[in-house]
């Protein structure tokens, strides 16, 4: 994947005015683990949301092999999504009115698996990330933590060629927080799932085989 | 895509009981509502037209040309002998009743009021229109000698009589001559037709001849048609075998009544109107809040990567669940409500003065027709539909990150 000449400008030619991304130039290998870090307004997450198709850049392009990312049109866009690409969000975000095995089986529905795959697919990830045992819960009745294992999985079910995770440790606590680090790092190492992080939590830093720290929009580090 | 749609549309609503309950509770009251209105109007109005063929015009009237304007006997049909061997061998007649009606005085010792003397066949009126039902009070009979009467109960009420007392009607016979004969009351009629209640007297249509001095004679022939639907095909045949006299469908002889029902028709598509407007409110606000509330959730779906078509459908396959649970619902409640008030109807016998002096009964029964269960329909599909459309508006104008961005940035 690489990022060419990426810039973000919010209400431009206005009082409010916030260039959130200025000339980012990036490429990312399959498989790697990464984190986007900075402060917060860096716009680390802005990054993410434009590498995932969730917000145009003012200007520059995103390539996926060969493909322009950003010349597609919301539909492609929401279908190159719904194909390649899984979300992990600060706040779980799971649907609420699915049980857990269902909130994993969703993207694959949409993908149209067949039922025995998508069981298949559920009991193997509820087998890595221990949630066996909510598998007929609803998202209210599990914890934080869980329903962040449970939003893991459903961001893995289909094998998207690449994870954004948005702060996924920020509402769990340090223990929660390491088991799950640990459970992307398994599965980025068996499945060969690329994954990119936006996060400033130390122990999501210590775990990435690569850190990119932003300040101010712009690459300040590469490591 | 459809089944996934409609499988977490239908799965949103189960896992969400009180909202859509609450929904579905509300289609189904507003909908009862407005079939209980509609078939009470109509059964009010049914009631009036009804009890106006029955007690007077059947379906079509005969009357001798210029009667309907002079009405005096000058006018009359002679010899009705033929028409009555006409009707009596005809398919399309179920029942006719010949009568002599008189414009005159009718007068107690201490009050005279203009009345309505009318000689009928008790016998025939009994085919023709179940007149016997309309006995409010006394014997259904003019006695052994013909001398006795039946009267309005209104025009009773107005000259303080009642059964055995004794009336004088007077009126100018065929050659001009004033008349007086002398009744005692029998029976005390109450029809829920104001022309029969207020200023009509029934006697022997024998004893009308003889007091006219017009044997053999008629002022309107009345006739029940067996398929209603063919009243205007029978009245133009009549009219062409009959073509001195006046044929006349009931509700060219009561335009009133036609006015009453079109003005029904005005208050209940305007009751129609209100219900509806209030029902398509309350499904639109549950909906938009249901949507709005769950704004972050599509936006998940949507950043996800699933089509807005999905989401689309799925919106339209819960509001048109609850529509239809709604309808099914409201339609059962609302034939139930209808089936009783029709059968037992609703009394309202508290406020008896107020409805019979517009010739409503003091028990109101209601119609059930079925084209209110389509137009209920019509109307719950075209509310649920209107419902939607801002609410889909407001989901395709999202851009799911705006909705994120607050937890991620």
């Amino acid at each position: 994947m690489k990022l060419t000449h990426i810039s973000k400008i919010f209400f431009p030619n206005s009082l409010k005015e916030v260039k959130a991304l200025v000339d980012i130039n990036l490429t990312f290998e399959d498989g790697e683990f990464t984190t986007l870090s900075g402060e917060s307004g860096s716009g680390k997450t802005t990054l993410l949301n434009i590498i995932g198709g969730l917000e145009r850049p003012t200007s520059g392009s995103v390539f996926i092999d060969e493909l322009e990312l950003t010349a597609l049109s919301d539909k492609q866009m929401a279908d190159y999504r719904l194909r390649h690409i899984g979300f992990v969000f600060q706040a779980y975000n799971l649907i609420s009115v699915l049980t857990v095995r269902e909130n994993i089986g969703f993207i694959m529905k949409l993908l149209r698996y067949d039922e025995a795959k998508i069981n298949k697919r559920i009991d193997e990830l509820s087998g890595i990330l221990q949630i066996e045992d909510i598998l007929d819960k609803l998202p209210g009745q599990i914890s934080g933590g869980q329903q962040q294992r449970v939003a893991v999985a459903r961001a893995v079910a289909s094998r998207p060629k690449l994870i954004l995770a948005d702060e996924p440790t920020a509402n769990l606590d340090s223990k929660n927080g390491e088991r799950l680090m640990k459970m992307l790092r398994s599965l980025n190492e068996k499945e060969h799932v690329t994954v990119i992080f936006a996060s400033h939590d130390r122990y999501v830093l210590e775990q990435s085989k690569r850190i990119i720290v932003l300040e101010d929009g712009a690459v300040i580090e590469d490591r | 895509m459809y089944k996934i749609a409609f499988d977490l549309a239908w799965k949103s609503l189960i896992r969400r009981k009180t909202r859509t309950l609450m929904v579905i509770m509300m289609i189904a009251l507003s909908l009862s509502g407005l079939l209980f209105l509609q078939g009470l109007y109509d059964g009010m109005v049914s009631h009036m037209i009804n009890t106006s063929i029955r007690s007077d015009s059947g379906e079509i009237s005969l009357y001798a040309k210029q009667y309907r304007l002079e009405k005096t006997i000058d006018y009359h049909i002679d010899d009705p002998r033929a028409i009555k061997a006409y009707l009596h061998q005809s398919k399309e007649i179920d029942a006719y009743a010949i009568r002599l009606s008189g414009e005159g005085l009718v007068a107690t010792a201490h009050k005279s009021l203009g009345a309505t003397l009318k000689g009928v066949r008790l016998e025939d009126e009994r085919r023709f229109g179940d007149f016997d039902t309309f006995l409010f009070q006394g014997k259904f009979d003019f006695g052994p000698k013909k001398q006795e009467a039946l009267i309005g109960f209104k025009l009773a009420e107005k000259l303080k009589v009642t059964t055995g007392n004794r009336l004088v009607f007077t009126a100018q016979d065929a050659s001009g001559e004033i008349n007086a004969i002398s009744f005692r009351i029998s029976g005390i009629i109450k029809s829920g037709n104001l022309a029969v209640d207020e200023g009509s007297v029934f006697v022997s249509i024998e004893t009308m001849e003889q007091f006219l001095a017009l044997p053999n004679s008629a002022t309107q022939i009345a006739l029940r048609i067996k398929d209603k639907s063919q009243v205007n095909s029978i009245q133009s045949m009549l009219q062409k075998k009959f073509s001195t006299l006046d044929v006349l469908r009931w509700d060219e002889l009561y335009p009133l009544l036609i006015e009453m029902r079109d003005m029904m028709d005005i208050f209940n598509w305007l009751s129609y109107a209100i219900v509806f407007a209030v029902a398509a409110l309350g499904i639109f606000g549950v909906i938009l809040m249901s949507i709005l509330e769950r704004m972050r959730e599509f936006s998940i779906m949507m950043a996800i990567g699933t089509p807005y078509k999905n989401i689309r459908y799925q919106v339209i396959s819960e509001a048109f669940i609850m529509a239809i649970a709604g309808y099914i619902i409201g339609a059962i409640l609302g034939l139930g409500f209808l089936v009783y008030t029709a059968s037992s109807g609703i009394d309202l016998r508290y406020y008896q003065a107020g409805l019979e002096s517009f010739g409503l009964n003091a028990i109101l029964y209601a119609d059930i027709r079925y084209h209110y269960f389509f137009q209920a329909f019509a109307s719950v599909f075209f509310a649920t539909s209107l419902s939607i459309l801002w609410p889909l508006h407001v989901l395709k104008k999202i851009k799911p990150i705006e909705i994120i961005q607050g937890k991620m940035l």
